[in-house]
């Protein structure tokens, strides 16, 4: 079955900085079309992770496959250009320019004008911000800016969607209608969202990877991962630290 | 044998001659990250601080080594005042109003004192090493170099003045919450590294004599050295200074001294394409 | 923001202007107005090489005096050794953009930071300048052309008519080559920031991480820009030594540098238009102000560039939109950034 192949894989993949390990020994595979959520307190090392998958970062060792193809160390704009999305943990968009100019900046990497024009005002259709077209992107408010940098990352047309915290900044009502969309997203490609909060988790999440310390700590079904005492303590712990 | 020890001379000399070129600057550099590109005219103004006072009387050693640093120090502190600090955080803003500070200085030099070459005879005489004579001046430039880095480093390490500069260099947001006003940190930074470039430019008063545009023959050589020292101070001066001193006087040995600034430019951007941070960028990170 | 040509009329008023002053301006100006006008429109193309790369693609280059100088002497050097000039022009503009991309190689995959930028390319320009000065020997020459050191090049050729190399130029024609130059040039930029290259160059102004993120090859792009840059300002080079029939190595000096900065900052980082007024306007009052000879005109171009740096940053055009901006929604608050301006990254 194709929809079995796994799209991306990562072996003994290690990110340190100095002396910190940031990303230790992750073996994490992702099928063809699957929705995975990624969860972890502050620090385990997610963002980290996307920024070695996506040639941010160099891993220090091991390595990533997407594809099939090994595209360890390779420069962000040839993975990009292999098929990956991702919206950043802090939105990462062109301030100065229209929210449609964002979009459609993507769109056209793959598309001739027209086509990419059609694509960028779908897309900002989709996201619900057709109204925010023609404002400049400095000025919108956070949530705003999550939708206008999720319609972009999906006007490329990836077929891999890495979202880091696309619901932080956002309304209860924006929220169900990203929820929805990263939904039908993943029905057309492999999504990984790493999310905080649990109320949008739970409305999509199936099989879940916890990462702790830079390493996976725990790999199942949402249902049993939330029961999970063990979970729970480095949740708690972490936030405990906070209150602290 | 004298050979040897002639050239082994020139080269250390040349390390040294960049690690005094480039100190002032440095420091200004690790501590704030900015470039001060009028760092060719606060060495002019050294020079002629040196000279003006010595053909008023004053003693050579006291112009060179009092008061030119004094007294550049001093400008600095006043062109932190009125300039950089209002740059802070636009770091490409404040290397141009510096680059307009440098022609500034250039054209009010040369509107009181004439675009003309003033001089100095060379102190010191020499030494006779077998067959060779060395300048007594070159030895002191050697040590002077070696003074100024040991003194830049009692003071950061051993000082409550170097505590407060390194913690501000770490972490300037931490620092202030620490109760540490950093505004003063780097009004003092600028007017410390303005005074050793001060006494830079008195030290290359009788080598070279002083004319309002001067500084454009020595920026060159200090830029590169900054730069491809990275952000440490010390390290990065004697590392940067080091390395392209040696090649630098190589290449002088090989072709004469025309292609030597060329060398260096072109050693230090290679060496900026594998580390673009600098040596200290990568190597040496933790040290001073 | 969006940029669409056919409906600014700010681009039609400069490409209009471009070829009204192109066909008339030698009907009414007598011989001394059209040199000097000439030597304007030369500084123009030369701030153009900056304004465009600043100002639509984020690359401060504090260097274009190297470019300049390349052109200039690889103009000089090509049209005594060849006796025509049509070959060298497009070598003016090739060298300079050949040389621009082997260094911006360096500089962007290096991956430098702005101020590392900086100081490569103010240090390039000075290299050239202390080398180009050594050259006084006889033992200096390319072909029969003696560099000549820092008394320069004399009797650099006049522009010939393509293909007949004893057909010169006189002044009045010499300023109509210019000006379709300038004007061509400038309406050539134009399209080609509206044009999807130049959308992915604003974009890696505003923010590069979201350009390779979205898969453009960052890298790539400016060098590409960059070397575009530095064949502009040599072929203003070209331009400028065929227009004195003389250089010596000031081409290659700072002061040339930073004049392109100055001029683009007055104008206005991310307009075309602006730079190139300012050019005329502060030529002009360094012209009236060296005349009294009161002033050292170093001391003039530091004055002006520390003041736009502190009370003007945002540049002459933009600050007067804005201010017009302002009367029009009088009382209301309008938040604008400053477009070109990198954010630090030290």
């Amino acid at each position: 079955m194709s929809d079995l192949r796994p799209i991306l894989t990562t072996e003994k993949l290690v990110m340190q900085f100095g002396g910190v390990t940031a990303v230790d020994n992750v073996d994490f595979s992702l099928r063809e079309g699957e929705l995975r959520c990624l969860l972890g307190p502050n620090g385990a090392g997610k963002s980290t992770f996307f920024k070695c998958l996506t040639g941010q970062l160099t891993p220090t060792s091991g390595r990533v496959r997407f594809d099939g193809q090994d595209i360890t160390g390779w420069e962000t704009h040839a993975i990009v250009g292999m098929g990956v999305g991702i919206k950043t943990q802090v939105p990462n968009l062109f301030d100065g320019l229209s929210a449609y100019e964002n979009v459609r900046m993507s769109a056209r990497r793959k598309h001739l004008r027209p086509m990419a024009k059609e694509k960028a005002e779908e897309m900002l259709e989709k996201c619900g911000i057709a109204h925010l077209a023609r404002r400049e992107v400095g000025l919108l408010a956070h949530g705003q800016r999550q939708l206008v940098e999720l319609a972009t990352v999906l006007a490329g047309e990836p077929r891999l969607v890495l979202l880091d915290e696309p619901a932080a900044g956002m309304a209860g009502d924006e929220r169900d209608r990203l929820a929805d969309l990263v939904l039908e997203t993943s029905r057309r490609a492999a999504v990984v969202v790493v999310e905080h909060d649990m109320a949008f988790i739970r409305r999509i999440a199936k099989f879940t990877t916890v990462f702790n310390r830079g390493a996976i700590f725990r790999e199942a079904m949402i249902d049993e991962i939330m029961s999970d005492r063990a979970v729970q303590e480095i949740y708690l712990g972490k936030q405990a630290d906070v209150a602290a | 044998m004298d050979y040897t020890i002639i050239v082994f001379l020139e080269i250390l000399r040349a390390i040294s001659w960049l690690v005094i070129l480039a100190a002032g600057l440095a420091i200004i550099f690790g501590m704030m990250k900015v470039i001060n590109f009028a760092h060719g005219e606060f060495l002019m103004l050294g020079g002629y601080i040196t000279i003006m006072s010595h053909n008023a009387g004053v003693p050579l050693w006291i112009s060179m080594g009092v008061l030119a640093p004094l007294v550049v120090g001093v400008f600095g502190i006043i062109v932190e005042r009125l300039v950089i600090r209002h740059l802070y955080g636009r770091i490409i803003d404040s290397l141009l109003a510096t680059w307009g500070l440098s022609l500034l200085m250039i054209g009010g030099v040369t509107m009181v004192f004439g675009n003309t070459v003033q001089g100095v005879s060379t102190p010191l005489g020499s030494l006779s090493i077998g067959a060779y004579q060395v300048p007594g001046y070159n030895l002191l430039l050697i040590g002077i170099a070696v003074a100024m880095m040991m003194a830049i480093w009692l003071v950061l390490r051993f000082t409550s003045a170097g505590l407060i500069a390194r913690a501000t260099m770490q972490n300037p947001d931490m620092a202030e919450t620490l109760g540490v006003r950093t505004s003063w940190v780097y009004m003092a930074t600028f007017g410390l590294g303005s005074a050793v470039t001060g006494l830079a430019g008195g030290l290359l008063a009788p080598l070279t004599g002083v004319a309002p545009s001067m500084g454009v023959n020595f920026v060159a050589q200090s830029f590169i050295t900054v730069i491809t020292g990275g952000a440490s101070m010390i390290a990065g001066t004697l590392s940067a200074g080091t390395l392209l001193g040696t090649i630098s006087q190589g290449v002088t040995f090989a072709t004469g001294p025309v292609y030597g600034d060329a060398a260096l430019l072109l050693a230090a951007l290679i060496l900026l394409r594998l580390l673009p941070q600098g040596i200290t960028g990568r190597i040496f990170r933790k040290s001073l | 923001m969006e940029t669409s040509l056919r409906t600014d009329p700010g681009f039609w008023f400069m490409t209009a202007l471009g070829l009204v002053l192109l066909f008339l301006g030698p009907l009414f100006w007598d011989l001394f107005q059209i040199m000097q006008i000439t030597q304007y429109v030369v500084l123009s193309v030369y701030v153009l090489s900056l304004a465009y790369i600043w100002g639509f693609g984020g690359i401060l280059s504090f260097g274009q005096a190297a470019f300049f100088g390349l052109g200039a002497y690889t103009f000089s050097v090509a049209a005594i050794n060849m006796g025509e000039t049509t070959f060298p022009f497009v070598l003016a503009f090739a060298i300079p953009a050949i040389f621009g991309a082997a260094l911006g190689y360096f500089m962007f995959y290096g991956k430098l930071s702005d101020v590392y930028m900086g100081v490569v390319t103010m240090v390039v320009t000075l290299i050239f300048w202390k080398l180009i000065n050594h050259t006084a020997g006889p033992e200096y020459a390319i072909g029969d052309a003696r560099l000549g050191g820092f008394n320069g090049i004399p009797s650099v050729p006049v522009l010939n008519v393509p293909g007949d190399a004893q057909a010169w130029l006189d002044p009045g024609q010499m300023f109509q080559v210019f000006m379709a130059i300038l004007t061509l040039l400038y309406v050539l930029l134009r399209i080609l920031i509206a044009s999807d290259f130049g959308r992915i160059s604003m974009g890696i102004r505003e923010n590069e991480t979201r350009a390779a993120l979205l898969g453009y090859d960052v890298r790539r792009h400016k060098v590409i820009m960059f070397a575009l840059g530095a064949g502009i300002a040599g072929m203003a080079g070209g331009m400028w030594a065929t227009y004195q029939t003389f250089i010596d190595p000031n081409v290659f000096s700072l002061e040339m540098s930073a004049k392109a900065l100055i001029w683009t900052m007055a104008g206005g980082v991310g307009t075309l238009a602006g730079p190139i007024v300012a050019v005329v306007l502060l030529q002009y009052l360094s012209l009236k102000l060296g005349e009294m000879h009161i002033l050292n005109n170093n001391f003039i171009l530091g004055g002006i560039m520390m003041v736009l740096v502190l009370l003007v940053p945002k540049g002459g055009l933009p600050t007067l939109r804005d201010g017009i901006a302002a009367l029009r929604v009088r009382g209301s608050v309008r938040r604008s950034g400053t477009p070109g301006k990198v954010a630090p990254d030290v």
